[in-house]
């Protein structure tokens, strides 16, 4: 199966970036070709990189019939508050979805899609499962939540229609040095905010694991959704205090007032944040080894050590003024 | 490849045999997984089903000052697989925390129980102690994941009487081909001693395709229990209590 030709979505991001060098050294990749409204993070060698916008429908289409691709990477996804306010982050990845997904279906030698999407898909209401398998119905709870879930839904009709499989891998939050996460950013404020009454566990997946999954799934043919998270589980106030961070406990309507007071300081808590601060977010993990023949590197814990590990932001001021 | 493709380790791939398949593919990576032990379990973090293991061992410190648990049979208790625990309960006695304290305790495993409400402090702390929802779905997922889990027949008053055994519940550990071991808790208010016994597990003379399976399961379980109650007898709290003969002194 050597010289598939494989289209990778949202490869400027972080987490795109990642699958596309990732895929670059599989042997059973030939062209690669990739799209997104940024360039790649990194120098990609094998990669075809085309800046296309999300609402430039054609040129998405035509980009994508004319290449023809045999496999569908579909990251190109974006999380409220990740780099987008909620409202343009469901609008961006629901134009893309519609375009990307429905120009692939145009294309022949289409055999498979890998799109990517979030354990915030089985939603946190009332009765909702502790650690849902992926059998476990799914009823989102967030905005995040449903725009994934929609994007399931429309690459499973798509897939359906045309009579190709279709992967789905629902990450737990992605965290990693350059990944623009909510949830991070929250963590690495000076104070962290946890839910007094219940402060829940929850767990992440770092992007380099996130991003094997992504490769692994379209290097075999996956056609099921898998449930990708790092083993383990942490609470808020837990990982406050292995950051050395001030635990902030929050109970009731000053939820309101800690949402505005973070959103100041540079890490807006959207919907599904404030659900997993609130209510927790687990998922089984058991099928990824099975499934993709792969288990996590690292584990929650390690994954948040690291969080706090990396260096801030330092400011050099310019050498000279620009004008 | 590159180096952080080096940095997973890859397993053989299981066979795509649907919804089946899948439940026998994560039982077996379950068991090929390592058991957590409480002697190695991480301080300052929870589990991967939100059990807070400090809390749990201060709890179970706590549970030491009031009650005296004695375990029996806790050697035909796989040692790596998953197994549900079905106990029998009396109203208001927490039983099942009681015994999964106990056991785990006795097996250096962590122990989740079943019945927790979904929501609230209540509900948080009951998670932080390795509750889970009495939801079959979700003990199925834990029993495939290798855990140990006990869930209570319903609540009965006096001597030795058995409620009725949940066939839900138990038709999770029936759906993930997981053993169901029997268990009797006696214990009296007025002394310290309590006592868990463990039987061999409970089995079906039939084998049903349906769901008959779990109904005679569940059956076959409550007698279990009740029988081993009737061996066990009761607690004797030393005092002219014991010789009123309606089992004042609550043990059963």
């Amino acid at each position: 199966m050597s010289g598939r030709r494989v289209f990778v979505s949202g490869v400027g991001g972080e987490l795109g970036t990642l699958v596309a060098t990732m895929l670059e050294a599989e042997d059973w990749v030939g062209e690669l070709v990739g799209i997104d409204v940024d360039p790649p993070r990194r120098r990609l060698i094998r990669t075809t990189y085309h800046r296309i916008h999300p609402d430039d429908h054609d040129h998405i289409v035509s980009t994508i019939v004319d290449f023809d691709p045999h496999v569908l990477v579909h990251v190109g996804v974006w999380e409220p508050n990740a780099r987008a306010t909620p409202r343009q982050a469901a609008l961006l990845t629901d134009m893309a979805a519609t375009s990307i997904i429905g120009a692939a279906a145009e294309c022949p030698a289409l055999e498979h899609i890998v799109v990517r999407s979030g354990i915030e898909i089985y939603g946190r209401g009332a009765g909702a499962l502790t650690r849902p398998t992926e059998r476990a119905t799914t009823q989102p709870t967030s905005e995040w939540g449903r725009t994934v879930a929609e994007i399931e839904q429309t690459a499973t009709r798509v897939a359906e229609r045309v009579g190709v499989n279709v992967g789905t891998l629902r990450l737990a939050p992605v965290i990693g040095p350059h990944v623009p996460s909510p949830l991070g950013r929250l963590l690495r404020l000076p104070a962290v905010p946890f839910s007094a009454l219940t402060d829940p566990a929850f767990a992440v997946i770092e992007d380099t694991d996130a991003a094997c999954a992504i490769v692994a799934a379209a290097r075999v043919g996956l056609d099921r959704p898998v449930n990708v998270v790092a083993s383990g589980a942490i609470t808020a106030l837990q990982a406050s205090r292995r950051g050395n961070r001030l635990p902030v406990p929050i109970a009731g309507p000053p939820w309101a007032a800690a949402r505005a007071a973070s959103y100041l300081l540079g890490a807006p808590i959207p919907d599904h944040v404030l659900e997993t601060l609130q209510r927790g977010r687990l998922a089984d993990n058991s099928a990824m080894k099975p499934l993709l023949g792969l288990v996590p590197q690292s584990d929650t814990r390690t994954v948040i050590d690291r969080l706090y590990r990396w260096p801030t932001v330092i400011r050099q001021p310019a050498r000279a003024p620009a004008a | 490849m590159s180096d952080s493709m080096g940095r997973v380790v890859r397993l053989p791939l299981a066979t795509r045999a649907g919804p089946a398949g899948d439940a026998l593919a994560r039982t077996a990576a379950s068991i090929g997984s390592s058991v957590a032990r409480l002697s190695e379990e991480p301080r300052g973090v929870v589990d991967d089903w939100g059990r807070d293991p400090d809390l749990a061992r201060m709890m179970v410190a706590l549970t030491h000052l009031r009650w005296n648990v004695t375990v029996g049979g806790d050697q035909q208790l796989p040692k790596r697989k998953g197994a549900l625990i079905c106990i029998n309960a009396r109203p208001l006695a927490q039983s099942t925390v009681l015994a999964s304290f106990a056991v785990s305790d006795a097996t250096d495993r962590p122990v989740r129980y079943v019945g927790r409400p979904d929501g609230g402090p209540i509900g948080a702390l009951a998670q932080r102690l390795g509750a889970l929802l009495a939801e079959p779905e979700e003990v199925a997922g834990a029993l495939a994941n290798g855990q140990l889990v006990v869930m209570s027949a319903a609540a009965a008053n006096g001597g030795r009487r058995v409620g009725t055994v949940d066939r839900s519940l138990i038709g999770a550990a029936v759906a993930t081909r997981t053993s169901v071991y029997p268990a009797a808790v006696v214990s009296s208010p007025m002394t310290r001693d309590a006592r868990v016994e463990v039987g061999a597990p409970s089995r079906v003379r039939a084998t049903r395709r349906g769901p008959l399976a779990e109904l005679e399961l569940a059956d076959r379980v409550r007698n279990d229990i009740t029988t081993m109650l009737d061996e066990l007898g009761d607690i004797a709290t030393g005092t002219t209590l014991d010789w009123l003969p309606f089992g004042v002194s609550g043990g059963n």
